[in-house]
């Protein structure tokens, strides 16, 4: 899938783009606004990631621009300015998601993948990874068989890892998801509940599905 | 209408408004001025016309009553005098000095029978009212002005010759009133030179007085000029100025005490956030920089790299704090204020802590429930302080409880918690930013010190209040008093919808 960055800050380009390649995108890299809308406008991108504060032109008239010429393309945007007004703008001129820097790159990859999944897949009404197996109709839980005896939060906790299975989940996300929370909590406080869950899903079973990933978050998979 | 009461209430963004074509407002000194000056000549204007009505009548007054008297003496005369008498007004006629004319018409043939010297010329017989029929002498005469210019007051009456034989004729009577048309003019004159005379005198004393009275405005205009950034101990000091400027001169030096205030913080603020970033960049650059002098496994640069992302977070989430309370300070945070019932927020907050607190082994409750009218958010955001805060401070064992209590008009959080408590030396500072009670707790806790300025962030958002008591060795409690409000349905209902996603 290919995708188009357009940020003036090489360095921030440049790790968006290793890490976006290293995730199976192909990624182009425009470092102004002209350029970029050239860009845009020309190739078949999947998704834009732009930055709003770009020399000359800013990224809100670049996507002015883009919907004028018809062109379509998701935008997901970048910037350091998160005042209420800038985010509304931002959404309100039809970008599809805003995120505010300084993010995780786990939190970026998982918004550019929600929004070139929107729309496509339905919820799964079960979902598998390996041995466990989560009913999110029946609120139900199994591993190799065996019934996990799981809080309603533990499950709602254990369906969002199993939903990204294979993707590193953000600490940040899992509080936003499973609480409700979307302001800093400050500490590590999912680390308990974690350790909670783990003993109930992999402490009994011989190979851990649930793994840490330091500094960053978690992620379901089978290794 | 608004921009013109705007500019009476604030002359100083009159002069700016001024400037884009509006309206200044008078100064102080021409409004007294004009308003005294007034003032002065209305009332001189009123006692001149009443004084010059009151001459003049008393003159119109005297001659009609003159003229009144003449006639009648006239008539009396005559009804006892001949009709073929040759000098039938010989008194009247004789003296040539007197300033009154008269004249005796026969009433049938109006023929003149006699009259004074040189009445003919001034006088004719047709400029006279008529008289009245019922022999009735009037009280007011007519006015006349002759073609040279000379007023007269005239009167007529019917009158009999001789009352053995009587024959009826007609007097009329006639008095120069040119001296005292003069004197009347004369009289205005002078009324209406004093008149103006009057005002000018009256504006150049209330511009003197008004400018006198005014001045202490420019001594404090002087006063206030004095002060800068790096002056604020300079006071205006009560005492010095005239009674009604005194409360200025009050107010403006607690804003000055105010402003100082909030320059002492703002750099303490400084310092201590420069302070504060101290310690993870230097965590940062030494694991780097140690991580570079070998060569070392991959193994061992990762764990590098994990660590460091550690402190970006941690730095990372110390901005969105910062940022929140500055926000906050400066009432630039939008609330989304709705009705709702705080006692199952509170409840997911424990939750969210649950895990955290089963393993420290302290026990975590909630007593009681209301309805709010808050930001929701918020709310949560400043329970999640409390309780983090709370669990940091108890010790294994312990308890935090969270109490939702309903008194007269607000609702009350409190925040139990049996832990080691504040010394009521650090009561008063606990709500300040970066400020912590213990220095050398601050990287088990993780926090740099800001939730609780957080929370008193977001209460004086809410128009609330927090409220801390402690006593050490016992634990500490936290109280949120939010006033209740009127909840405004069509606000929240946009709020709601303009709400971004987090």
């Amino acid at each position: 899938m290919r995708l188009l960055i357009i940020e003036d800050e090489k360095k921030t380009a440049a790790h968006l783009k290793k890490g976006l390649s290293e995730n199976g995108f192909t990624v182009d890299v425009a470092y102004d606004g002209s350029e970029g809308s050239q860009l845009a406008c020309a190739g078949a991108y999947a998704l834009i990631v732009l930055d709003v504060m770009l020399p000359r032109q800013d990224g809100w008239a670049i996507l002015g621009e883009l919907r004028r010429a018809g062109v379509m393309t998701p935008v997901l945007f970048l910037t350091a300015r998160d005042r209420v007004e800038d985010r509304v703008k931002g959404l309100e001129m039809g970008a599809d998601d805003y995120l505010v820097k300084p993010y995780a790159f786990s939190e970026f990859l998982a918004r550019v993948r929600t929004i070139l999944r929107r729309g496509s897949t339905a919820q799964q009404e079960v979902l598998r990874i390996a041995d466990l197996e989560i009913d999110t109709r029946r609120h139900k839980a199994t591993r190799a068989g065996c019934n996990l005896h799981l809080t309603r939060r533990e499950f709602v906790l254990l369906s969002c890892l199993a939903r990204s299975a294979g993707e590193v989940v953000s600490r940040t996300r899992i509080v936003e998801e499973v609480w409700d929370i979307n302001f800093d909590t400050g500490t590590n406080i999912v680390e308990a509940t974690m350790r909670r869950l783990r003993a109930k899903v992999d402490d009994p079973f011989e190979k851990p599905l649930i793994h840490n990933v330091r500094g960053i978050g978690y992620v379901l998979e089978s290794r | 209408m608004f921009a013109a009461l705007a500019m009476c209430l604030n002359p100083v963004e009159s002069e700016a408004t001024a400037a884009r074509g509006q309206r200044r407002p008078w100064s102080l000194v021409a409004r007294l001025a004009v308003f005294y000056t007034l003032g002065t000549t209305a009332l001189l204007l009123v006692t001149m016309v009443v004084l010059y009505g009151v001459v003049v009548r008393y003159n119109d007054a005297n001659d009609n009553l003159f003229l009144n008297d003449k006639l009648r003496a006239v008539r009396a005369d005559l009804a006892v005098k001949k009709a073929n008498q040759g000098e039938l007004l010989a008194e009247e006629v004789a003296s040539e000095t007197s300033d009154y004319f008269v004249r005796v018409l026969d009433r049938r043939t109006g023929k003149v029978l006699a009259e004074s010297l040189e009445m003919g010329k001034r006088l004719s017989p047709s400029v006279f009212p008529a008289p009245s029929p019922d022999g009735h002498i009037p009280e007011q005469g007519t006015e006349y002005k002759t073609p040279a210019g000379k007023w007269f007051l005239l009167m007529s009456a019917l009158a009999e010759i001789d009352r053995m034989m009587p024959r009826p004729v007609v007097l009329q009577i006639g008095q120069d009133r040119s001296d005292d048309k003069a004197f009347a003019d004369f009289f205005r004159n002078l009324l209406l030179t004093v008149l103006v005379g009057g005002a000018g005198c009256s504006a150049a004393v209330a511009v003197l007085v008004a400018r006198r009275a005014l001045r202490p405005l420019e001594q404090m205009v002087a006063a206030m000029k004095r002060v800068q950034a790096s002056y604020l101990q300079q006071r205006l000091d009560r005492d010095r100025w005239p009674k009604e400027l005194d409360s200025m001169a009050a107010a403006f030096d607690e804003m000055l005490a105010r402003l100082k205030e909030s320059f002492e913080r703002l750099s303490a603020f400084s310092a201590d956030l420069a302070h504060e970033l101290r310690t993870p960049i230097q965590n940062l650059r030494g694991e780097a920089e140690v991580a570079l002098t070998r060569t070392r496994t991959a193994e061992e640069y990762r764990e590098v790299i994990e660590l460091s992302i550690e402190e970006y977070q941690g730095l990372a989430s110390m901005i969105d704090n910062l940022l929140f309370v500055a926000r906050a300070e400066n009432a630039e945070t939008p609330l989304n204020r709705l009705t709702f019932k705080i006692g199952p927020e509170i409840d997911t907050i424990l939750d969210f802590y649950d895990a955290a607190a089963r393993e420290q082994n302290i026990a975590l409750t909630r007593q009681g429930d209301a309805d709010l009218y808050a930001d929701a958010t918020l709310v949560r955001r400043a329970l999640s302080n409390l309780v983090s805060n709370a669990l940091q401070h108890t010790s294994a064992g312990g308890q935090v409880r969270l109490a939702v209590k309903q008194a007269n008009g607000s609702v009350e959080i409190q925040a139990q918690d049996s832990g080691c408590g504040i010394g009521p030396e650090h009561l008063p500072r606990i709500f300040n930013r970066f400020y912590r009670a213990d220095a050398a707790r601050s990287s088990n806790s993780g926090g740099v010190g800001l939730g609780l300025a957080i929370v008193k962030s977001i209460m004086d958002l809410h128009g609330g209040s927090v409220t801390a008591e402690s006593k050490p060795g016992e634990g500490t409690m936290i109280t949120l008093r939010f006033i209740r409000q009127e909840p405004v349905p069509q606000n929240d209902q946009h709020s709601r919808d303009s709400k971004p996603p987090a």
